[in-house]
C-alpha cells in the first residue's frame, strides 16, 4: 500500500512533543515520524527516537588512507630525486613526518565531510513534503503513513495543537 | 526515566549542601587503616631518602655536581608536579568551570609541598657550579652561558631560591585563603587540636558579603600572581639546572616544554588523587565522572601540545645539523639517554593519546586517570633524563658540548633519594588530608546552587548557571 | 554571560539576513572603493612581473621583505577562525555563537590572500603552475625527473596551507547548510535555485541536526591540530635556516602560533565590531561577547609575551657575535629600535592596558583601537624578525645591508588589506556572517536559575 507524508506545523514545541506522544499511542512507529526544526534541540527533547550513526569511523578510515598516501608520496619522492642536502639522509624521517601529518589530517577531514553528508543522507535530490514556515520557527512533525491513515494522523496532529496540517497535493 | 537523564547518570552529582560540613569534618578526623598504613610506608620511604642523602653527602661531598644528578632529578620532578598542581584550582576557578569544584582543594593542598621543595633545593644551591669559571683552562669560557649573563647580584642561587620561597608562600596563601571559610565552619564542628588550628587560621571570618567579595578578588589576584611566578621560576630553575650545565646547549623551547610537562603531569596527579578518593575514599557522592571527563579534554590538549613542543625542538636541532645540536640530540634523545627518551615519549604522549582518543573512555573515571598516571610517569622520566644527563655532561665551562658521555646509572643512594623524595611528598600530602577537608566545602555548597536537572520540552537535562 | 533577550526565529531571520536580502546603500560604494585598491595592487603586481624585481626595495642580502612579512601576517590572521570557532565550540562557550562564522570566513579569505604573496614573490608566478598542470599529461618538472624536495620547508609550507585552506572551506560549507536552507526558503527565482542546490535538500530533522552538531565538534577537533601545524611550518621556513642568525630558534613554532592567534582573534573582534555597526546587529554581537573576547585576548597576549621574551632572551643567551649583531640592529640602531619600541608597545602594553578594565573592554572605540594596535604591532613583529636578520646575515660588516620598501611593495600590501575587506563584504551579501541556527540554538538552551531573590542566567547542557 502506498505510503504518504503528512506534515503538521506547531508554534509551541510542547505541542509538537504532545503530537509525538499521541502518534506513539496511535501505534505509529517512531521511525515513521520526524521533527523538523530550524535549530537543533537537545537530543530527546521531543521524545523522538535515538539516531544511531557511524560518523566516527570515517575520519579513521580517512586518516589511514592519508597516512599511507603521505608515506608513499614522501618516500618515493625522495627516492626518485635523491638530492643530498646539508648532510641529511636521502630518506629523512622528520620532513616526511611533516608532510605525512598534513596528508593524514587532510584525508581525515575530507572523509569526515563525506561521512557527515552520508550520515545526514544529504544531498537529498527530492526534498519531499516540507513547509518554509519551519525555518521561521515552526516545528514540523512529518509523518509517513499508509494512505488510509492520513485522516487519522491529521486529526491527531490537529488535536495536539497544530496550526496547520499540510499534505502532498 | 525521561530522555536525557540517563546520560547524566554518575556524570554529575548533586551533593546535599546541608550534610557536607559534617561529613567532611568526620572524614578529616577519622584515621582509616589504609591511610595509617600508607603514612607508615611513606614515612619509611621518607627516612630511606634522608639516609640516602646523608650517605651521598658522606661519599661524595658537595664539591662536584655530577653525583647529585638523581637528587636534582627527583627535586625537579617534585617541583614540576607539585608546583603546578595548585594551578588547576586557580585556572578552572578563573574560567568558572563548575566541574572543578571537587578538585579545587585536592589541587590546592599540594601547596604544602612547596615547603619541601624549598628545603630540598638548599643542597642543590651548594652543588651548582659558579657561573664565573674559577680556573680558566684551554678552550674554556670565562663565564659559562646562562640566563643570567653577567650574574646580577646573587644570581643564580639567590634568585632561584627566592623564587621558590615566594612560590611556596604564595601557594600557601592561596590554600589558606581558599580554606578559610571551611576552617571557620570547622571551628564549630571539629574537636581537639584541629579546633584550635581552625580557630587560629580562620581568623575573623564570618562570611559577610564583604568578606566573600574580598575572598573572591583575593583568590583571583593571588592565582594570577602565582601563575606568572610559577612560569618564571620554572624558567630560571630549569634553565640553571639543565641547559646551562651543558656547554653550548641553546634551546629556547626548553623552558616552555618544562612548564607544559608540569601542567600535564600535575593534572595527571590530581586525577589520580581524585580517582583514589572516589573509588576508595568514600567521596563518590561528591565526585562524579564530570571532573574526569572535562579534565580529560584538557589533558588530551596538553598531551598533544607536549608532543608538538618536543617535535618543534627535535626538528629544529635535527635540521640545523650543527655539531652541538647533533651532540645534544645524541646525548639526550637518541644514544646515551635514547631509551629514556623513548620511554618518555611513550608515557607522555603515545599512551595518554591512545587512551584519551576514545570518547567512551574519556567519559569514565579510570580512563583519564590512567592517562594521567602515564603522564606522571612520563614527567618522571623526563626529569631523570634531563637532569641526570645535564649534571653529568662534562665540563660546564667548555665552549661547546663536544664529547658525549654514556648514561649515568643510579647507585643505591640515588635509588634511596629518589624513592625517599616520592615518599616524603606522599607522606606530607597524606598528613595534610588529616588536617584539612580534602573537599572544598564552600565550593561544593556554592555549586549546589548553580547546578540542577531541569526539563526542556520532553527531555531532562543538566542546567548550569553562571553568575555575572 | 547571557545578557541578550530571546528573539523569535522570524526576527532572527530578518535581522541576520538583512545584509543579503536588503543590502544597504553604502554596500556597493564601499565595494567599489575597495575594488579600486585591489585593481591597483594587481596592476602593480603586473608591472612588477613585467619589469622584474628591480622595482622593489629587495636586494642581494634582504630577499624576503614586505611580501613575505605580509604573507606571514595574513597566515596569522587566518588562525583566528579555527582558534575561535574550534576551541570555543569544544569548550562549549556560549559566547562563541555570533563570532564563529565571521572568524571562519576571515580564515578562508586571509589564507587565499596570504598565498598570493609568495606567488608574487617568486617573480615568475606562472612557474608554479608547472607543479600541478602542464600539457599533455604530466607536470612540466616532473617529466624531467625533478620532484618537490620533501626536505625543504618551502615544500612543507604549501602542503600545510592548502590542507588548512581546504579544511576551512569545507568546515564553513558544512556549517552553512542549515543557513542555506533558510535562504532557500526566503528567496525566489535564480537565487532560490542556487540556494536550493547549496542547501542540498536540508530539512532540519533530528538526524541532520545531530550530525550537524557532531560535525562542528569533530571537525573542530580535527582542524585544531592542522591550524597549529600551519603557522609552525610557516615559522620553520625561517627556523630551519642556520645561516641566518636569530632565525634558528627552537621556540619559533609555538611563538609564531601564539602570535598568530593574538593577531587573528584581535582581527575577528574588530570585524565583529564593524559588522555590528554596519548591519545594526546589536542584539547579536553584544557587549558581553566583546568583553569575553577581550578577556580571552589578555590571556593570549600574555602567553605571546612570554614566548616573545623567551625568543629574545635566548637570542642573547649564546653570546655569539653574529647573532648579537642582529640584536644590536633590532634594539640599538635607528629606525629599527623605534620600530621595535612601537612593536612591543602596540602588540602588548597598549592593548592589554585597555583590556584590563571591564568598562574599557565594553567600549567599542577602545576595543577597536586595541585590536588595530595589535595588528599593526604583529605586522611589525614579522618585519623585525625577518629583515634585520637578513641584513646582518654576512660575517663581514661591509656586506651588511638594509632594506626600505618601494612604492610597488607598499601598493601591493595595501591592496591585500582592501582585498580581504572586499571579499568579506561581498560574502556578507550572499551568506549570513552570523550563523542563524547557532543563535537560535543559544536561545533554545537559555534558561534561568533562581537563587534567593536573584535570577541567574543558565544554560541547558547535553553533557
Amino acid at each position: 500500500m502506498a505510503r504518504k507524508p503528512i506534515l503538521g506545523l506547531f508554534e509551541d514545541p510542547n505541542y509538537a512533543a504532545e503530537a509525538g506522544d499521541a502518534l506513539q499511542r496511535a501505534n505509529i512507529l517512531p521511525q515513521d515520524y520526524d521533527f523538523l526544526t530550524d535549530a537543533p534541540y537537545p537530543e530527546g527533547a521531543f521524545g523522538e527516537r535515538h539516531e544511531k550513526h557511524r560518523l566516527y569511523v570515517f575520519p579513521f578510515i580517512g586518516a589511514l588512507i592519508g597516512l599511507t598516501v603521505g608515506i608513499i608520496l614522501t618516500s618515493m619522492t625522495q627516492l626518485a630525486y635523491p638530492l643530498t642536502q646539508g648532510g641529511k639522509p636521502i630518506l629523512s624521517l622528520p620532513p616526511m613526518a611533516v608532510v605525512t601529518y598534513e596528508s593524514t589530517m587532510l584525508s581525515a577531514i575530507i572523509f569526515t565531510i563525506i561521512g557527515i553528508l552520508f550520515e545526514s543522507r544529504l544531498p537529498k535530490i527530492k526534498k519531499g513534503l516540507y513547509d518554509t514556515r519551519i525555518t521561521e520557527g515552526y516545528i514540523g512533525v512529518l509523518v509517513n503513513v499508509d494512505e488510509e491513515q492520513l485522516n487519522q494522523v491529521s486529526g491527531i496532529l490537529t488535536q495536539a495543537g497544530a496550526v496547520d496540517v499540510v499534505q502532498e497535493t | 526515566m525521561a530522555a536525557g537523564e540517563h546520560s547524566h547518570e554518575g556524570m554529575w552529582v548533586f551533593p546535599a549542601p546541608e550534610a557536607v560540613t559534617q561529613d567532611m569534618a568526620e572524614k578529616a578526623e577519622a584515621m582509616p587503616k589504609a591511610i595509617a598504613r600508607a603514612l607508615a610506608v611513606t614515612g619509611i620511604l621518607f627516612a630511606l631518602g634522608i639516609a640516602g642523602f646523608v650517605m651521598r653527602a658522606l661519599d661524595d661531598g658537595f664539591g662536584a655536581h655530577g653525583p647529585w644528578g638523581y637528587y636534582a632529578a627527583i627535586f625537579m620532578f617534585l617541583f614540576m608536579v607539585t608546583g603546578a598542581a595548585p594551578l588547576a584550582a586557580v585556572a578552572f576557578r578563573f574560567t568558572k568551570s563548575h566541574w572543578r569544584r571537587p578538585l579545587s582543594r585536592v589541587s590546592e593542598l599540594f601547596a604544602l609541598l612547596g615547603v619541601l621543595n624549598v628545603i630540598m633545593f638548599i643542597p642543590l644551591m651548594i652543588v651548582l657550579p659558579s657561573i664565573k669559571n674559577p680556573e680558566v683552562g684551554v678552550e674554556e669560557l670565562e663565564i659559562r652561558r646562562s640566563i643570567w649573563f653577567e650574574t646580577p647580584i646573587g644570581a643564580p642561587l639567590a634568585w632561584d631560591f627566592l623564587g621558590l620561597l615566594f612560590l611556596a608562600i604564595c601557594s600557601l596563601a592561596i590554600l589558606w585563603l581558599s580554606a578559610m571559610p571551611d576552617m571557620a565552619e570547622g571551628r564549630l564542628t571539629a574537636t581537639g587540636f584541629r579546633r584550635k588550628l581552625y580557630s587560629l587560621l580562620a581568623g575573623r571570618w564570618y562570611g559577610t558579603k564583604r568578606q566573600w567579595i574580598l575572598h573572591k578578588v583575593g583568590l583571583g589576584l593571588l592565582g594570577a600572581f602565582y601563575f606568572m611566578l610559577l612560569v618564571f621560576v620554572q624558567f630560571t630553575v630549569a634553565s640553571d639546572y639543565a641547559m646551562s650545565l651543558v656547554a653550548g646547549w641553546k634551546d629556547s623551547i626548553f623552558p616552555p616544554l618544562f612548564t607544559l610537562t608540569s601542567f600535564q603531569s600535575s593534572l595527571g596527579l590530581i586525577l589520580v588523587t581524585l580517582f583514589i578518593m572516589r573509588r576508595w575514599g568514600g567521596y563518590e557522592q561528591y565526585i562524579g565522572v564530570s571532573p574526569f571527563w572535562s579534565a580529560s579534554k584538557i589533558l588530551l590538549g596538553l598531551t598533544l601540545l607536549w608532543a608538538y613542543h618536543t617535535f618543534a625542538f627535535l626538528i629544529t636541532f635535527w635540521y640545523g645539523r650543527l655539531e652541538i645540536e647533533q651532540n645534544v640530540l645524541k646525548y639526550f634523545f637518541f644514544e646515551a639517554y635514547g631509551g629514556a627518551f623513548a620511554a618518555n615519549l611513550f608515557f607522555s604522549f603515545i599512551l595518554p593519546f591512545l587512551i584519551l582518543l576514545w570518547n567512551p573512555v574519556r567519559k569514565t573515571d579510570w580512563g583519564p586517570t590512567l592517562a594521567g598516571l602515564s603522564a606522571l610517569c612520563g614527567a618522571f622520566i623526563f626529569n631523570l633524563k634531563t637532569f641526570v644527563g645535564a649534571f653529568n655532561a662534562g665540563d660546564v665551562y667548555a665552549i661547546f658540548f663536544e664529547f658525549i658521555p654514556g648514561p649515568t646509572w643510579p647507585d643505591l643512594w640515588d635509588v634511596f633519594m629518589v624513592v625517599g623524595g616520592l615518599g616524603a611528598a606522599a607522606f606530607i600530602y597524606l598528613a595534610a588530608t588529616r588536617l584539612f577537608p580534602i573537599l572544598s566545602v564552600w565550593e561544593t555548597k556554592e555549586g549546589a546552587k548553580y547546578q540542577k536537572m531541569d526539563t526542556l520540552v520532553r527531555g531532562r537535562y543538566l542546567v548550569l548557571a553562571k553568575p555575572e | 554571560m547571557q545578557e541578550g533577550r530571546v528573539l523569535p526565529s522570524r526576527q532572527i531571520n530578518a535581522d541576520l539576513l538583512r545584509s543579503i536580502l536588503n543590502s544597504p546603500k553604502w554596500f556597493w560604494i564601499s565595494v567599489a572603493f575597495l575594488a579600486f585598491f585591489v585593481l591597483a595592487a594587481f596592476s602593480t603586481a603586473g608591472f612588477l612581473i613585467n619589469r622584474g624585481y628591480g622595482v622593489t626595495g629587495l636586494n642581494n642580502q634582504v630577499l624576503w621583505g614586505f611580501f613575505i612579512t605580509n604573507f606571514v601576517f595574513w597566515i596569522g590572521i587566518s588562525h583566528a577562525g579555527v582558534m575561535l570557532s574550534a576551541i570555543l565550540r569544544l569548550s562549549k562557550a556560549e559566547w562563541r555563537r555570533p563570532a564563529t562564522r565571521a572568524a571562519e570566513v576571515l580564515t578562508v579569505f586571509s589564507l587565499m590572500t596570504a598565498m598570493l604573496m609568495p606567488l608574487i614573490h617568486t617573480g615568475r608566478p606562472w612557474r608554479t603552475l608547472y607543479w600541478i598542470y602542464t600539457l599533455p599529461f604530466v607536470p612540466y618538472d616532473f617529466a624531467r625527473g625533478i620532484w618537490p624536495n620533501v626536505r625543504s620547508p618551502l615544500v612543507w609550507d604549501p602542503s600545510a596551507v592548502y590542507t588548512y585552506l581546504t579544511s576551512s572551506i569545507l568546515f564553513v560549507i558544512i556549517a552553512l547548510l542549515p543557513d542555506f536552507a533558510v535562504l532557500r526558503d526566503r528567496t525566489t527565482g535564480l537565487s532560490h535555485r542556487i540556494y536550493s542546490v547549496l542547501a542540498m535538500g536540508w530539512q532540519g530533522n533530528a538526524r541532520q541536526w545531530k550530525l550537524q552538531i557532531i560535525a562542528g565538534v569533530l571537525l573542530s577537533a580535527l582542524i585544531l591540530p592542522v591550524f597549529v601545524s600551519v603557522h609552525s611550518i610557516v615559522s620553520w621556513d625561517f627556523g630551519m635556516a642556520v645561516s641566518i642568525k636569530s632565525w634558528h630558534s627552537t621556540i619559533f613554532a609555538p611563538y609564531f602560533v601564539v602570535g598568530a592567534v593574538h593577531s587573528g582573534v584581535s582581527a575577528v573582534v574588530f570585524v565583529m565590531i564593524l559588522l555590528r555597526w554596519a548591519y545594526g546587529w546589536q542584539d547579536y554581537i553584544r557587549l558581553e561577547h566583546i568583553d569575553a573576547l577581550g578577556r580571552l585576548l589578555v590571556v593570549v597576549a600574555t602567553g605571546w609575551f612570554y614566548f616573545f621574551v623567551m625568543e629574545i632572551l635566548f637570542g642573547f643567551y649564546g653570546m655569539e657575535s653574529d647573532e648579537l649583531a642582529v640584536r644590536n640592529m633590532q634594539f640599538m640602531e635607528q629606525p629599527w629600535n623605534i620600530l621595535m619600541f612601537f612593536f612591543v608597545g602596540l602588540t602588548y602594553f597598549l592593548p592589554v592596558g585597555l583590556w584590563l578594565t571591564r568598562s574599557w573592554r565594553r567600549n567599542l572605540w577602545l576595543m577597536s583601537i586595541a585590536c588595530i594596535s595589535v595588528n599593526i604591532g604583529m605586522w611589525l613583529e614579522r618585519f623585525l624578525i625577518f629583515v634585520p636578520a637578513q641584513a646582518r646575515k654576512q660575517v663581514f660588516t661591509f656586506n651588511w645591508y638594509t632594506y626600505a620598501p618601494s612604492i610597488v611593495e607598499i601598493m601591493i600590501i595595501v591592496g591585500t588589506f582592501a582585498m580581504v575587506t572586499m571579499l568579506m563584504l561581498l560574502l556578507s551579501r550572499v551568506v549570513p556572517l552570523i550563523p542563524l541556527y547557532d543563535i537560535k540554538e543559544g536561545d533554545i538552551l537559555k534558561t534561568q536559575v533562581q537563587i534567593g531573590r536573584r535570577t541567574v542566567p543558565a544554560t541547558f547542557r547535553e553533557d
